[in-house]
């Protein structure tokens, strides 16, 4: 509706004056603030846009409008205008439409797309342009070998996650619950940047891994490395997955008669789907960032609102922190408004506080969230590492699967 | 070997060559007889995966039962395709310029169901949990849900081929596929037949879909690896060979499965389109191809 | 005259393009151009001999990831030649492998190689060099890569151009239209099939070299069945037995999908697909039908001996 009238407005209206005073009065208030980002919605990464990415950005913006708009430093609220388009999972296509959006729409601010080699792709037009760009689905090693300062990763990256992982393992070995570990991991970029952080923490935990398997995306049969693992004993499965092979892993694991005390996987055991899908996923553990119970500001009510409008929770890993990144450019507009090298100034040098807890950068890193592991627990994904932010303390061994 | 390595492999492969076997024959049929490439094979599967997750999760409906309605359901679209689309291309045309059209028209449904599954479905990963309970035999243990979909799917199979066989129908597909012009002059009706095997064609691929909804997550965009997989199958058995596509499907389920249990998950692609290419230099019209 | 005029004025427009245009529709323009050079050199191939190839994405995919390698270290117009060398070794090596090939069993051999070759890659990067995925951190200015894509494309055209006019052209058309009648007229039809899928496959191999910066971060993703697809698309929609049928099918088909993903969020692909049915339906010799139509020349006429067979 805003587009079509944007572009009736853009082909009928004479001046860039007349543009505004029409605008306003469309709108009945100020000329709104218009951000523009690309999703997918058609392709692989729609399927991860749809769950981490579109429902905040969409949730932030319907909040802020209801609010009269976002308060924009020294010329009140101003409505909010989405320019959102559908890169189509295509990282030439998404490069191309970030250009579209700092040179031909001219928006005021910019989100990030959804995806790590998405984030790679966009990042350099992000930076030319001047527009920070704050990634909430963005873990890699090589972020750092960007160094484009305008470009900010909001998750935890692969030392991090890595780090706990082998925090709980070593504590659960301790106290002998566990002894031998084995990892199955997706030979993408981002598994097999896991892996290499998990070898080192793991080592450094002293623990031993029995064995390591890696598999391709789409794999469409994990049995026969779950039968090598359970014929070799192991009794903590490590598992650096995507969602779909998370999900193939864990029906498998069950159909091949394989119950480990520990089950711990990567992207997908977070999602509230994963959950329903395996009735509770009892004791089931995975990366986590963030569920309704921890103590940060508005955690409950992001999470009664983000139900409330799209009908499905939150995941409790990476939505929060996309979330957040809106929170923190929502602060920074209303700081110094849309003068986007000062709000660079200020995401720089400022800690903020937001539902996923403090965030500060230092070169680009969000440096105060600590990996964390979650467990579903009774419903909930507690965080059960590192215990200074553990919601819940770990079940070990986890029940048979449902 | 030992002899539970032996039994992962053969029954592994068996169950996985069963399910490419199935929708590699369906796609097959629509080659062999029409030369058209149905590149939307496999979102004719994603559109009976998802048909069956919906009749299951809504309404309870056993999955199995449900390729009672999405076997049907889906021979009908195809009909109706047939008429809208292909036999308005398949009327008169040059062979070449046929084939290049019912591709692209082909490529057309392909993006049209994949946006009619986002709109109906959404993105979202959809899954459900049926038969997800180990089965012990031969000193193995195998998913009696993947043990079910292979059995329907190499029973739907040998039930295919017997009708083609046996049945006056099934002789007149057999007699157009090795001779379009002697079988029309024999006084078979070439639009009808066409449009029943594409039909046929297509249901083959929702019933497979079906099946495959059991084992693993939806997304509208499940379907292209299985049209890739079928074609591979096609090929290797030999176009327009039926017995050719069970067998070729059977092989391939094997030489997938044999490499992930000796080698590695990694290897299982590599290994397939490299046996592929060395059947294809070897034998340039594939293993049972005339 | 007119017709020599409109190319001039075209051919100085598409020059002064990165002047006059707003970075966005250079990049545009830029993108189109590619796919016209993959879908005429596609066509300049497989269309007269009627060899349908699904190895676009392979040699694009090799070519792209040639530059990620070399990276900065070497100057530019480099890894672009080394693209194209590239992409021609690989279809020397298929195209001698999939000689006694024909229709489908081509096709599928030629995608298969794609895939081959996407996860060997995965494998030995997994396994050896242990990582997967690699940055371009410098890349070249954007009106560097416009007028490298440009050329390619421009030199694809004078390339199918030419070839219709050679005996090799000639001789393409026969094997397309009878392979076992051109043999017998003592047509070399394995020299003839070979050097010309390698020719093209070099342009192929160059295009995906000249845009992999596009990217900033490449993976064996970019080997993507997608492009071969894409290919096939354009050149026959716009009919590939002619040099103007794949040049129309791209620019019709990107702009097409342009206008489609900016407007309808949701609806992109039921509009595309729809696009393509009711062409099909409308156009039974493809868009470049319309222009024969309306002006017969040699860009949009099929060749000579096309219409003898």
């Amino acid at each position: 509706m805003s587009m079509k009238r944007r572009e009736f407005l853009k082909t009928t209206a004479g001046g860039a004056a007349a543009f505004t005073v029409l605008r306003g009065k469309a709108w009945g208030q100020a000329k709104p603030v218009r951000i523009g980002y690309t999703l997918s919605a058609t392709g692989p990464y729609s399927v991860g846009a749809g769950i981490t990415q579109g429902p905040n950005y969409t949730l932030w913006q319907e909040q802020a409008n209801a609010k009269g708009g976002l308060l924009v430093k020294g010329e009140g609220r101003r409505p909010i205008e989405f320019i959102s388009i559908d890169d189509r999972s295509e990282h030439e296509t998404a490069v191309r439409f970030y250009e579209k959006l700092a040179t031909d729409d001219r928006v005021d601010l910019m989100l990030p797309p959804w995806g790590t080699a998405m984030n790679f792709a966009v990042a350099p037009i992000a930076n030319k342009y001047g527009y920070p760009l704050l990634g909430p689905t963005a873990v890699s090693n090589k972020i750092k070998d960007l160094q484009l300062p305008y470009f900010y990763a909001l998750l935890q990256q692969p030392d991090q996650i890595m780090g706990a992982f082998a925090g709980i393992l070593k504590e659960l070995k301790a106290q002998g619950k566990i002894s031998k570990i084995a990892i199955a991991y997706v030979n993408d970029l981002f598994g097999i940047e896991l892996n290499a952080s998990a070898a080192t923490a793991l080592k450094e935990a002293g623990l031993d891994v029995v064995d390591v398997k890696s598999y391709p995306l789409g794999v469409k049969d994990l049995s026969p490395v779950l039968k090598g693992f359970k014929a070799a004993g192991v009794d903590a499965f490590v598992g650096l997955t995507y969602p779909p092979d998370n999900i193939l892993a864990t029906s498998q694991a069950k159909e091949v008669d394989w119950n480990p005390p520990v089950w711990l996987a990567a992207v997908g055991t977070a999602f509230p789907f994963y959950r329903d899908r395996f009735k509770g996923a009892e004791g089931v553990m995975g990366i986590a960032g963030w569920n309704p119970k921890v103590k940060s500001a508005g955690a409950k009510e992001y999470f009664d609102a983000h139900v409330k409008k799209h009908q499905k929770e939150p995941d409790r890993w990476a939505s929060a922190f996309a979330y957040a990144s809106l929170q923190i450019l929502e602060r920074c507009v209303a700081e110094v408004g849309l003068d986007r090298p000062k709000i660079k100034g200020m995401v720089d040098s400022t800690e903020f506080q937001t539902v996923a807890g403090p965030i500060r950068f230092v070169k680009g890193s969000n440096v105060s969230t600590p990996g964390m592991v979650g467990q579903w627990q009774k419903g909930e994904f507690e965080i059960v590492w590192p215990k200074s932010l553990a919601t819940g303390t770990p079940v070990v061994p986890k029940p048979a699967w449902a | 070997m030992s002899p539970t390595l032996v039994v992962d492999i053969v029954v592994g492969g068996l169950i996985t060559g069963g399910i490419y076997a199935l929708v590699a024959l369906g796609l097959n049929l629509q080659y062999g007889l029409m030369r058209v490439l149905n590149v939307a094979h496999g979102e004719f599967l994603m559109m009976g995966a998802y048909l069956t997750y919906s009749l299951h999760t809504a309404w309870g409906v056993n999955p199995l039962l449900t390729l009672l309605i999405t076997g049907p359901a889906s021979f009908g679209a195809g009909l109706v395709l047939h008429r809208l689309l292909y036999a308005r291309v398949l009327a008169g045309e040059a062979a070449e310029a046929l084939e290049s059209r019912s591709l692209l028209l082909s490529f057309g449904l392909l993006f049209v169901l994949q946006n009619a599954a986002l709109l109906l479905w959404s993105a979202d990963l959809k899954g459900y949990s049926y038969l997800a309970v180990p089965l012990h035999f031969l000193g193995s243990v195998f998913p009696a849900n993947r043990l079910v979909a292979a059995a329907v799917a190499l029973a739907v199979s040998l039930a295919f081929y017997v009708f083609l066989q046996q049945s006056f129908l099934g002789k007149a597909i057999r007699a157009l596929m090795q001779d379009p012009e002697g079988a029309q002059l024999a006084g078979i009706n070439l639009s009808r037949v066409h449009g029943l095997c594409f039909g046929i064609g297509i249901a083959m691929s929702a019933v497979t879909g079906s099946l495959i909804s059991m084992l693993f997550e939806l997304t509208p965009f499940i379907g292209l690896p299985y049209t890739v997989t079928a074609l591979v199958v096609v090929i290797l058995g030999g176009l327009g060979n039926v017995a050719g596509s069970l067998l070729g499907g059977l092989i391939l389920g094997l030489v997938e499965t044999a490499s992930v249990y000796l080698a590695a998950s990694d290897i299982r692609l590599i290994a397939s389109y490299a046996v592929l290419s060395l059947i294809l230099i070897l034998k340039p019209s594939g293993l049972f191809g005339r | 005259m007119a017709a020599k005029l409109a190319l001039a004025l075209l051919v100085m427009a598409l020059v002064a393009a990165p002047e006059i245009l707003s970075p966005y529709y250079r990049s545009l323009a830029l993108a189109i151009l590619a796919d016209v050079a993959l879908a005429v050199s596609w066509a300049f191939f497989s269309g007269p001999s009627r060899y349908l190839s699904l190895a676009t994405g392979a040699f694009f995919g090799a070519g792209a990831y040639l530059t990620a390698i070399v990276e900065a270290r070497v100057p530019w117009p480099l890894p672009v030649l080394g693209g194209a060398l590239m992409g021609g070794a690989m279809a020397l090596l298929v195209g001698a492998l999939a000689l006694r090939l024909r229709g489908p069993y081509f096709a599928v051999f030629t995608f298969g190689l794609a895939e081959l070759a996407k996860h060997s890659l995965i494998w030995y990067e997994t396994g050896v060099t242990g990582t997967v995925g690699r940055l371009i951190l410098a890349p070249p200015e954007p009106w560097t890569l416009y007028y490298t894509i440009l050329c390619l494309a421009g030199l694809a055209v004078l390339t199918a151009l030419a070839l219709r006019r050679s005996r090799w052209g000639y001789a393409l058309a026969g094997i397309g239209s009878d392979e076992e009648r051109a043999e017998t007229l003592g047509i070399d039809t394995t020299r003839v099939k070979i050097g010309t899928f390698a020719l093209s496959a070099a342009f192929m191999g160059a295009v995906g070299a000249a845009m992999a910066p596009r990217w900033t971060y490449l993976d064996p993703q970019v080997f993507n069945p997608f492009v071969s697809f894409q290919t096939v698309i354009m050149a026959l929609l716009g009919g590939a037995t002619t040099v103007a049928g794949p040049i129309v099918g791209a620019v019709f088909l990107g702009l097409a999908s342009e206008i489609l993903l900016l407007k309808f969020r949701y609806l992109y692909l039921l509009g595309l697909g729809l696009t393509l049915i009711v062409v099909v339906l409308a156009l039974p010799s493809g868009l470049a039908g319309l222009l024969r139509r309306s002006s017969p020349s040699p860009l949009s006429s099929p060749p000579a001996g096309e219409r003898a067979g």
